[in-house]
């Protein structure tokens, strides 16, 4: 029988109950909390590792490098890999005139053709234009003799696109060569047709196949008007047949063919092949874009033309032909575009384009220096300081005020310091925006910190250690050189990793105090981008949320690698004082 | 006058923390290489009393002496460069005090500090202050390992020898035992006595037998007066004052 003064008590055992509340309601919390950090920072790492976007497009992914033996290509200084049909054909309408809203890059869109009445020129312009009657470059399209002469010029030229025989182009390295995709899946207008205020929009790749298979059989499946489907094949031998075997991409067994017309030719068939997605209603079937925009062109004195353009207004054109169930125009796809954001070759190259493309080599290197000089800056200061407060200053009012000083510093918005580092450092001194600017304002704004951990640091070595050297004969100095900061050294490390956490994650006063260069530093008065910078500008600058989050995972990194050398640092001076 | 036997001359010394009187009218000299035990209760002074004798009082805010304090011939509150003269009166502390860094840093810590930077000859006095100090046959193989993983007495033991490596001439020991077991008290008895030879000891003890064990001289201490102060033996079996008895015999303190 157990005491009943000991376990049977009711107050006893209240008390042992609401301990355990307790117990659970704080270990609940704390969980709670571990388990939001712990998905905060894994969203970060995951996005910051993998991109994952979604796309809308009427064209297919599929690339052809060399399209009827034709090859785009551009000046080396672009990053185009890839180009869409609809863009293509846009930047020699005049639709486009820089590359901004092409890949981003800033400068003028410089295209250049052949002259079209040479074979190379009707071939560029056949591409373009797809058999469009009227050739109608834009007036920015600058026109040149021959193919050599425009490959010359795109070679010189920043700017520059080309549509020039892929021949001319094989294994040249002074020009860049961007793969053009140009499949799309066409559609009959009368498919298109509004139902209940809404028609057939962004296609997953699925529902796309399971049109062009006949699995599908009827358009109301996927939010379209009553419509039996109706999938056609391309003819065979024809040009389009070709490219399709090569991606693929076969057309269903059970696809209607389109009778072969009577010529038998292959341009001949497949006008007739484009005729019938025009004009049977429920017709689907792939189509080659720059076809697609010929037949617009062709057939925009009749009634029932569909536009072929990126996005909606494809549909919305066709939706208003649809009634007369002719017409045509291409499916828009919506896909995935996936892939691993932070590749190894994200770290060892250097950014070009505002950072939309290389990678983040020379922001890694001017964060470690703006990191190695402010610590070299604020780190004898803010131990100086300390010991003045400590060892030397007589503890009275004017220490008092010194420390409530120190205390509201260290609580200051980091962008006031950048206002102050601006006018002072930058203009009053003339340092310009560069990394000494922006150090010396890190080194400012870290300084509080530093001083009231080193502060603390100090002040609890023992007496007895320093009592202990000064009966040694030691001079004061000595003894706090020799016994008191090395004794302290770890508390101070502390506080100096606090400091330079703060420091790498700033932002707000290295914007107006380092400059934004993203080119390697190249000496204390050159403006440098720092990491955090890189994140905050290639978010609001819209450049690219994917390799924000790519440089966000680089900086949680470079932070973890700090906090881990500075704890093996600590741990080893511990186990020597220890 | 035989000043010249004498290593520390008091007289009439008078000491205050702020308004509170620690010392009164202290007077008593130390002869040279004997130990002078200082006794009494907590608070009587004696520690105070120790301290002044290489002016580590002066660390203190707030302490204003009076009187006389010869030391050599010499008053330590005049004109004395006080790291000298630290460098000549050394001190071990109550509690081991040994800095975070390796023994051999530890004893090589005073001679560095005074300038000397030559491997040789500090490597000499590092292995001459620990042999003195009966700590060398123990750390020998571990020098610069950090002298905190040592034991509580060979910690103390390697006080002494950061003390005797700076080559002083009185040694001034703050109850050197109070934090130590049995035997390693018995292992620092035992050197005291064999460092009476070559300088001048003053140990402040609570023990009265650790007193009566080492010391040649004793003086004991109360409410910041110098009561008695005689030849061991006479302290212990003759006391001339009722106080000096009824403290040697546990009757308070």
């Amino acid at each position: 029988m157990p005491d009943s003064r000991l376990t049977g008590d009711r107050t006893h055992r209240r008390r042992l109950r609401s301990q355990t509340t307790a117990f659970a309601v704080i270990r609940g919390l704390s969980l709670l909390t571990i388990a939001i950090l712990a998905a905060i920072i894994g969203f970060i790492l995951w996005k910051g590792l993998r991109y994952d976007n979604e796309t809308r497009s009427t064209v297919l992914p599929w690339t052809e490098a060399a399209p009827d033996g034709l090859a785009v290509i551009v000046n080396r200084d672009s990053a185009l890999g890839t180009i869409e049909y609809p863009v293509l054909l846009g930047a020699f309408t005049d639709e486009y005139i820089d590359w901004s809203k092409i890949d981003g890059e800033d400068g003028d869109l410089l295209p250049l053709a052949i002259d079209p009445s040479t074979p190379d020129g009707a071939a560029a312009e056949r591409l373009v234009f797809g058999g469009k009657d009227i050739a109608a470059w834009g007036g920015l399209v600058e026109t040149l003799p021959d193919a050599a002469s425009v490959i010359a010029k795109v070679a010189s030229t920043p700017g520059t696109i080309a549509v020039v025989p892929a021949t001319a182009v094989e294994g040249r390295k002074d020009i860049a060569r961007a793969g053009l995709r140009r499949i799309s899946v066409a559609a009959n207008a009368s498919a298109l047709a509004l139902v209940d205020n809404r028609q057939v929009d962004a296609l997953e790749d699925g529902q796309l196949s399971g049109l062009l298979s006949g699995k599908t059989a009827d358009w109301s499946a996927i939010g379209g008007p009553a419509l039996p489907v109706t999938p056609l094949a391309p003819p065979a031998g024809s040009r389009l047949a070709a490219v399709l075997a090569e991606a693929g991409l076969g057309a269903a067994a059970n696809a209607g063919s389109v009778p072969a017309g009577e010529a038998g030719d292959g341009a001949a068939r497949e006008a007739a092949y484009l005729e019938a997605l025009a004009t049977r209603p429920g017709a689907v079937g792939y189509a080659f874009a720059e076809d697609l925009a010929a037949y617009e062109a062709r057939g925009s004195a009749e009634p029932a033309a569909a536009a072929v353009d990126t996005g909606g207004t494809a549909g919305e054109a066709a939706s208003e032909a649809a009634g007369a169930a002719e017409g045509i125009a291409a499916l828009v796809r919506h896909g995935r575009d996936r892939g691993w954001n932070l590749t190894p070759s994200y770290l060892v190259e250097a950014p070009r384009l505002s950072g939309r493309v290389g990678g983040i080599s020379t922001i890694i290197l001017n964060t470690l220096w703006m990191l190695i000089l402010t610590v070299l800056l604020a780190a004898p200061l803010g131990v100086a300081a300390a010991v003045y407060l400590v060892e030397y200053a007589k503890q009275g009012p004017l220490v008092r005020i010194l420390r409530l000083g120190t205390e509201t510093l260290a609580g200051i918005p980091s962008i006031i310091f950048g206002l102050f580092g601006m006018l002072f450092f930058v203009n009053i001194l003339h340092f310009g925006f560069g990394l000494l600017s922006g150090c010396l304002t890190l080194t400012l704004m870290i300084l509080p910190t530093i001083v009231r951990t080193s502060e603390e640091a100090l002040k609890s070595v023992p007496r007895s250690l320093r009592e202990g050297s000064l009966a040694l004969g030691a001079s004061k100095l000595q003894t706090i050189a020799r016994v008191v900061i090395p004794a302290a050294a770890p508390g101070i490390l502390t506080g100096l990793i606090l400091g330079v956490g703060r420091a790498v994650g700033e932002t707000a006063a290295l914007l107006f105090t380092m400059g934004s260069d993203y080119k390697a530093a190249r000496g204390l008065f050159s403006s440098a981008r720092v990491l955090s910078a890189h994140v905050y500008l290639l978010f609001a600058e819209g450049i690219s949320f994917d390799r924000a989050f790519s440089t966000a995972t680089v900086l949680i990194f470079v932070v973890l690698a700090f906090n881990f050398a500075a704890k093996r640092l600590v741990g080893r001076m511990g186990r020597n004082a220890a | 006058m035989d000043a010249a036997m004498h290593k520390f001359d008091v007289e009439n010394l008078d000491l205050w923390y702020g308004q509170t009187q620690a010392l009164r009218k202290v007077s008593l000299d130390i002869e040279a290489n004997t130990i002078t035990a200082l006794i009494g209760p907590s608070g009587c002074g004696k520690s105070t009393f120790l301290r002044v004798l290489d002016r580590m009082n002066d660390l203190i805010d707030g302490v204003r002496t009076e009187g006389k304090v010869l030391y050599d011939g010499t008053d330590i509150f005049g004109e004395v460069d006080v790291i000298e003269l630290r460098k000549k009166v050394g001190m071990v502390f109550q509690k081991p005090n040994p800095f975070p860094m390796s023994i051999y840093d530890n004893i090589a810590y005073g001679p560095r500090v005074h300038g000397i930077k030559d491997r040789k000859t500090l490597d000499e006095l590092v292995e001459r202050s620990l042999a003195n100090a009966a700590l060398l046959d123990e750390v020998k193989d571990r020098l610069h390992k950090p002298a905190l993983g040592l034991s509580g007495g060979q910690q103390q033991r390697l006080c002494i020898a950061r003390v005797l490596a700076v080559e002083p001439d009185v040694l001034l020991m703050d109850e050197p035992t109070s934090a130590l077991d049995p035997v390693s008290t018995a292992k620092i008895e035992s050197l005291l006595d064999e460092l009476k030879r070559r300088y001048t000891i003053v140990i402040v003890t609570h023990n009265m037998q650790q007193a009566g064990r080492v010391s040649d001289r004793t003086g004991f201490f109360l409410h910041g007066e110098l009561i008695e102060y005689a030849a061991t033996k006479d302290i212990f079996f003759n006391p001339r004052d009722e106080r000096t008895e009824n403290y040697i015999s546990g009757r308070f303190g």
